[in-house]
């Protein structure tokens, strides 16, 4: 009942509105649909290694320097809208002819000391060196109904498609929390690299546009980061002094086609000794981003890393119960049969064997 | 349903949601290759370790507090099959028997094939057919819950001992009455020992009519309707109360046994002149008033008498109840605790002597809460001397602590309900045909009314019935002060 109240009081951000534009899911679930009907009444081998992640951009510029004067932080408990977006990806099975995954993303978002989300998906799709060029591409044509250049113009490895699909189901969710929320804090899970793949400069730019047009601040936090200052990962080289703070970096240049639209800084957010990279907007003035990250410790940091962040990651992750339901509903709904080729490599290997995802 | 493990005779069965399986149920493992089948009955059924059920349910409390609200926009409906993955359920089962040829075998020492054995449930008519649980005197217990009937053989009750027991108010007089007017109707001789006086109305309807049974029930009111001459009695019940009951000394027994048959040898045995050469003895005294004391208590049951017309043949009621079938109940809810042994040792001894000479073949006997009434000794004479003569008893209680673990180990029979203590639960599992972990698992979960039968009446294959009702007064319930006025 409280939460029905305080959702009736602050009618500007209710995500999603009904307005929403909901192209995207729509075609992901025609495309899911259409992609599982091609291979009814086929057998599917499960999953047997894991979706291997490329890590194009991680080359860290030698120039990276990093100021390690704490800029000091107090948590303001000001009331503030703080939005989060994860997605996830994970690879069900095989089939003769690809590969069938599953893709879900949940928002996750703080308004008046209560909690929300929305949780989009799975949609499942069976992807063959045939449709994958296909299916991605109209799936970002639902997409702003453009499609931009990237750079990346070889169709996706097979492999990496699953992690494409996600991405794609991220930048539209991200869109909509830029699009639907007002004078709130925007929090991504990663980077704000742009010019990758997955990140087309322009489609980032436009959803960064949009929410400084709402008066949001966007921030994303990557958990992991491999960049270095003088040959030390930067997350490690805290100063003494008791957190919250942050701490800034200069020199961060990175080649074309990649273009980073924000600033990099170190994140210790509370006493636990975890710090992350976060990067904020850098068209925010600088004089509000210290703020607008105490109005953030204030309202949603817990455990020394945003609350509405870990909720999105944890909603949209899929389990193991989840990835057996999956193969239930492509046995039962699709007739797919499920057969179970031996892994070779424990067959050869046996215990040793541990799959290919091992060295 | 997929058969998960086997250990010992213990199977483990993967049940999905919609096969509705549970504690009770039979399930016919069927291994076509092998030609062979088994009969496993389920005593419990547990969550499958689904992995990933842990996160599934933190992730919903993601704080520890209150669960997080939101919208899960599911369009290909994946969510219900997520349900019924994390439904699943592991059920336990209990390997029964072995089928093979259409005959059963009590074997678990062979494997089914785990991935080509199908599994289905065993509906109780099937299984009774299979187990051969039919003759020519049914009874009809209840209905399973598979709402079919399950009735008993009552010659599976003859020769044997059976206990019924649960906790209080759950149905365990009811069952008695339907046995009992069972075999009343199938003409045979019941003695029951009616400690709270329920067992009186049988020969009248819920609705206050006479039933078929009335003219077979004769109940006996010691002290009112029942009461005995001296003469009547033989001087071994006498001892028997004397020594059993009123726990009068040997000496005192000698004397009071020298007194009997110089009394009886002259023809003028009574109550007065028992009591006079009681007055008269020459003889120490505390032997005398060891035997006037026990004499006095045996005034005052009021169950002696002098008068030849107060008194009453209890032979007479055995020989009417053995040519048509009958109840004698020998009401014991007025009598004072050594009344109550008085009257037990006279009419177990006078029924003890009919079948020793053939007055009487056989009698089933019915004991409510027999620790409150019968000696010591009597336990052991039940199950061993007395079912020679053709005493098969019946006990019912809700304390099975009370009935000696011997009667446990030689039961035949057991009609079990509820029951949640672990103690009262560990007792009734030492019964010989019965496997404590079945008695344990399903008898913590029986509802009131529902009874697992175990041993000889169901081919040693335990079912849960719902008691029928019977449209009898059966004046068992509990009287109640803020019961219904009307």
């Amino acid at each position: 009942m409280v939460i029905e109240q305080y959702t009736i009081t602050t009618p500007r951000y209710n995500f999603p509105q009904t307005s929403m534009d909901t192209t995207l899911p729509q075609r992901f679930l025609e495309l899911s649909i259409h992609s599982l009907r091609q291979v009814r009444n086929q057998s599917f081998q499960l999953n047997q290694q894991p979706i291997q992640q490329d890590g194009q951009y991680d080359n860290c510029p030698m120039t990276l320097q990093l100021n390690r004067r704490p800029l000091l932080l107090v948590p303001k408990s000001k009331e503030t809208l703080i939005a989060a977006v994860d997605t996830s990806t994970i690879k069900i099975g095989e089939t003769g002819t690809g590969i069938i995954i599953a893709v879900r993303g949940a928002n996750v978002w703080k308004q008046n000391h209560t909690y929300r989300y929305t949780r989009l998906g799975p949609f499942i799709f069976h992807i063959t060196e045939d449709n994958k060029k296909e299916v991605y591409k109209s799936l970002e044509r639902s997409y702003f109904n453009t499609q931009y250049e990237s750079n990346h113009q070889n169709a996706p490895n097979l492999l990496q498609m699953p992690t494409r699909l996600a991405s794609l189901l991220e930048r539209w969710l991200q869109a909509m929390i830029a699009k639907t929320a007002t004078n709130g804090l925007l929090l991504f899970d990663g980077s704000l690299m742009s010019g990758t793949a997955d990140s087309p400069v322009q489609r980032m730019r436009e959803i960064l546009t949009t929410a400084r047009r709402h008066n949001n601040m966007t921030f994303a936090f990557s958990k992991a980061t491999s960049l270095r200052s003088n040959g030390y990962l930067i997350t490690d080289l805290l100063p003494d002094g008791d957190p919250p703070y942050l701490l800034e970096t200069t020199g961060l240049r990175f080649k074309p086609p990649f273009v980073l639209l924000g600033d990099v800084y170190v994140a210790r957010l509370n006493k636990a000794n975890l710090s992350f990279r976060l990067d904020i907007d850098r068209e925010i003035p600088a004089e509000n981003r210290l703020e607008a990250v105490e109005r953030l410790i204030g309202n949603d940091v817990f455990q020394s890393y945003p609350e509405t962040l870990r909720l999105s990651h944890i909603l949209c992750t899929f389990t193991a119960n989840e990835v057996l339901a999956i193969q239930h509903f492509i046995t039962r709904e699709h007739g797919i049969r499920i057969v179970n080729r031996p892994d070779m490599h424990r067959l050869l290997f046996g215990s040793f064997g541990k799959g290919e995802g091992y060295a | 349903m997929k058969l998960y493990k086997k250990e010992g005779n213990i199977l483990q069965v993967l049940s999905f949601p919609n096969e509705n399986a549970e504690k009770g149920d039979y399930l016919l493992i069927e291994d076509a290759d092998a030609g062979r089948s088994l009969i496993a009955q389920i005593i419990d059924v547990q969550f499958a370790a689904v992995p990933g059920v842990l996160e599934e349910l933190l992730r919903t409390l993601p704080d520890g507090g209150e669960p997080i609200h939101g919208e899960d926009i599911d369009p290909l409906e994946i969510a219900p099959h997520i349900t019924y993955i994390q439904d699943a359920s592991l059920l336990i089962c209990k390997i029964r028997a072995t089928l093979e040829n259409d005959s059963l075998s009590p074997s678990s020492s062979w494997l089914p094939s785990r991935s080509q054995s199908t599994i289905r449930k065993l509906s109780i008519p099937m299984l009774m057919k299979l187990a051969k649980v039919d003759g020519k005197l049914p009874i009809m217990v209840g209905g399973t819950k598979d709402n079919s009937l399950l009735t008993i053989d009552a010659s599976a009750i003859d020769g044997t001992l059976n206990i019924i027991t649960g906790k209080k108010g759950c149905g365990k007089s009811h069952l008695s009455k339907l046995l009992m007017v069972s075999l009343v109707g199938y003409k045979a001789t019941v003695i029951v020992f009616d400690l709270n006086g329920e067992y009186s109305s049988l020969g009248m309807t819920s609705d206050g009519k006479r039933n078929m049974y009335y003219d077979k029930i004769h109940t006996l009111i010691p002290s009112q309707n029942f009461k005995v001459a001296l003469n009547q009695l033989h001087l071994n019940v006498v001892m028997g109360i004397l020594i059993h009951a009123l726990h009068l000394p040997g000496t005192s027994a000698r004397e009071f046994r020298r007194l009997w048959k110089q009394l009886k040898d002259s023809g003028k045995l009574s109550l007065t002149t028992l009591g006079e050469a009681i007055r008269n003895l020459n003889c120490n005294q505390h032997v005398k008033d060891a035997l006037a004391s026990r004499f006095h208590s045996l005034i005052n049951t009021g169950f002696f008498t002098d008068s030849a017309a107060e008194a009453l043949i209890l032979e007479e009621c055995f020989i009417t109840a053995k040519d048509q079938g009958g109840a004698i109940i020998v009401n014991l809810k007025n009598t004072s605790n050594i009344d109550r042994q008085i009257v037990v040792e006279y009419v177990l001894g006078k029924l003890v002597d009919s079948l020793q000479n053939w007055k009487l073949k056989a009698a089933f006997l019915f004991a409510e809460e027999a620790h409150l009434y019968l000696r010591e000794t009597y336990w052991d004479d039940i199950v061993t001397r007395m079912r020679h003569f053709g005493i098969f008893t019946t006990f019912i209680t809700n304390q099975p602590d009370t009935i000696r673990d011997g009667i446990y180990r030689q039961a035949d029979n057991i009609f079990l309900f509820n029951f949640t203590n672990e103690h009262d639960l560990e007792v009734v599992s030492r019964a010989a045909r019965v496997d404590a972990e079945t008695v344990k698992a399903i008898a913590r979960d029986l509802p009131p009314h529902h009874c697992l039968t175990l041993g000889r009446v169901v081919h040693d294959f335990p079912m849960v019935t719902r008691v029928r009702t019977l449209d009898l007064k059966t004046m068992g319930e509990t009287r109640l002060f803020f019961g219904d006025s009307d």
